[in-house]
């Protein structure tokens, strides 16, 4: 009990009063448990009544330093690491980190396992964007969007459940291909997904993006310019809703994207609003890639012949796939042999969320919840 | 090679930096700078000039000093560049900070890593780390695993022997 009064002391001590340049200010902590940072994350405001002076993330509580866990095991042993970044759409990291050791080792893929890639990765991107649809709106109030956005996510989740074993942090991909085919259920299953998705957009609609409530909160809140985003490598959706149309499924092919036909749907403005609009966009964008994908798959192997011991060859390999959040990269270090030498994640959240203490200025406290939600950060992913 | 990206060589060369072009389809990668701390700002303000946008900074702990790596990458084409900046003898490193403000985290989670300090950075405090965890410094090699830089560098494939050898053998 001695202990819990000095530790209490000890916190309060953190940021003394004093500190506050102007005796009107006072801090607020938003976090580390807060319903709208969904996760462990703490945002030290610098108050000046109900307007923000100088919001400050503070991260770290999720934190598992998964890049020294890289370099300390077996570069097979860390695959399951890379669905526990985040958790909200870890098919794409699983393929940048197998895709990295493919191109490093110059191993091939075969076709229907790049097929099967792509067709749960778009699954997998079309999960995130219901979950962070219904999570949004939540932060803003409104309860009802989330009961629909979670009724698709399960259809998916079912699908994804029965072909990879899990419904949340995936181990599927496996250097030279997947674990476990795919079948005509699959197939069948997601062809029904994707006709109740198309219907189920007229209730988006009619519930969200017309909702003279819902454009109030987002229209010209947290407008991120070009340049701002340049600046701070703002990447995904929300690098797209201000204007610019970076993908690196069409900058830096990788995979079977070039034999899809799909757009990168862009904002104007570069405000929450566009935020969504972009992410609603890409939900239909991803279901074009994957009726595609079925109407092409090809037969044949899911799982290519790949050596159960590989040796890297020495020197540096980068890999960059397009997250649900943007650009992840993998760059590796080898020093020859099967651990990695060095393995840094750049992850998108990171960048994204980097961006906030400028754009929050001055901002009133509830529209920096509607900004701060608009960036979909997924905590464990920005923390690693 | 994309007229923008020649351009931005050029100038890049133009500051005098030699940039090596790489094979995108072993490294993932286009170019590949090894560069000295002091030119460090200049290369940074000429790749925001030349709207270049900038990945991540990370660390490589190796012999005789940790290199810091920035990737950069473009919105507009597929040109990714890889620079590696060795640390100087007082662990310093001037900060880029206030050229592109996305480094300003990354330079303070390499410092929480490697435990590098960027000077001139405007809040260097622990970001990933707590801050009674100031001296971990996680990252940083043992002695009996720590590499020397270029025995972590990419490795040009033996060439075959001639076929007019093979011949002569016959």
């Amino acid at each position: 009990m001695e202990n819990l009064a000095e530790n209490r002391t000890a916190y309060t001590d953190l940021e003394p009063a004093t500190d506050i340049p102007n005796e009107n200010h006072y801090y607020l902590n938003m976090g580390p448990q807060h319903p709208s940072t969904h996760g462990v994350l703490r945002v030290l405001l610098e108050m000046d009544g109900e307007y923000v002076v100088d919001p400050q993330p503070v991260l770290g509580y999720g934190h598992r330093m998964q890049e020294k866990m890289a370099e300390h095991k077996n570069w097979m042993a860390f695959m399951p690491n890379t669905g526990r970044m985040d958790y909200a759409a870890a098919l794409p990291y699983n393929h940048g980190y197998v895709a990295l050791f493919e191109r490093l080792c110059g191993i091939e893929v075969p076709a229907r396992a790049e097929y099967i890639r792509v067709i749960t990765s778009e699954l997998n991107r079309i999960v995130s964007h219901h979950l962070w649809i219904g999570a949004m709106l939540l932060d803003m109030g409104a309860f009802t969007p989330i009961l629909y956005t979670f009724d698709d996510r399960e259809q998916v989740l079912d699908i994804l459940e029965d072909v990879t074993g899990s419904r949340l942090t995936y181990c599927y991909f496996r250097v030279g291909g997947v674990c476990k085919d795919i079948d005509d259920k699959f197939v069948e299953k997601t062809r029904a997904f994707i006709k109740r998705q198309r219907e189920r957009f007229d209730i988006y609609n009619k519930l969200v993006t017309g909702n003279i409530i819902f454009i109030k909160r987002t229209e010209g809140v947290g407008v991120i310019s070009p340049d701002m985003a340049r600046r701070y490598g703002v990447t995904g959706p929300v690098l797209r809703g201000s204007g610019i149309a970076y993908d690196v499924r069409k900058n830096e092919p990788y995979s079977v994207y070039p034999n899809f036909d799909f757009e990168i749907p862009v904002g104007r403005n570069g405000d929450s609003y566009d935020r969504y609009m972009v992410r609603l966009l890409e939900i239909e964008q991803s279901l074009r890639i994957i009726e595609q994908a079925l109407d092409q798959l090809p037969e044949g192997s899911f799982l290519g012949k790949a050596p159960k011991k590989m040796k890297m060859p020495t020197g540096d390999c980068s890999f960059s796939v397009e997250a649900a959040r943007g650009e992840l990269t993998y760059y590796l270090v080898s020093g020859g042999g099967d651990i990695p030498y060095r393995l840094k994640i750049r992850v998108p959240s990171y960048s994204n969320l980097s961006v906030l203490p400028e754009l929050c200025q001055g901002m009133l406290l509830s529209d920096l919840v509607a900004a701060m939600g608009s960036m979909d950060l997924v905590i464990p992913e920005i923390d690693r | 090679m994309h007229p923008a990206t020649e351009k931005l060589v050029s100038a890049l060369q133009d500051l005098s930096i030699s940039v090596e072009a790489c094979d995108y389809q072993q490294r993932g990668y286009h170019f590949e700078i090894d560069l000295e701390a002091d030119k460090l700002r200049p290369l940074a303000e000429c790749m925001l000039a030349r709207e270049m946008f900038l990945g991540f900074v990370g660390g490589l702990h190796v012999k005789p000093a940790v290199e810091i790596i920035y990737q950069f990458a473009s919105f507009e084409r597929a040109c990714r560049i890889v620079v590696r900046v060795p640390v100087a003898g007082d662990n310093s490193m001037p900060t880029i900070s206030d050229i592109f403000q996305g480094a300003n985290w990354h330079e303070r989670e390499t410092r929480d890593f490697y435990g590098v300090n960027f000077t001139d950075h405007p809040n260097l405090k622990p970001l990933i780390l707590a801050e009674e965890d100031v001296d971990l410094k996680p990252l940083l090699k043992k002695d009996e695993d720590l590499k020397g830089a270029t025995e972590v560098r990419w490795a040009v494939p033996v060439e075959e022997k001639p076929e007019v050898e093979k011949a002569e053998q016959g």
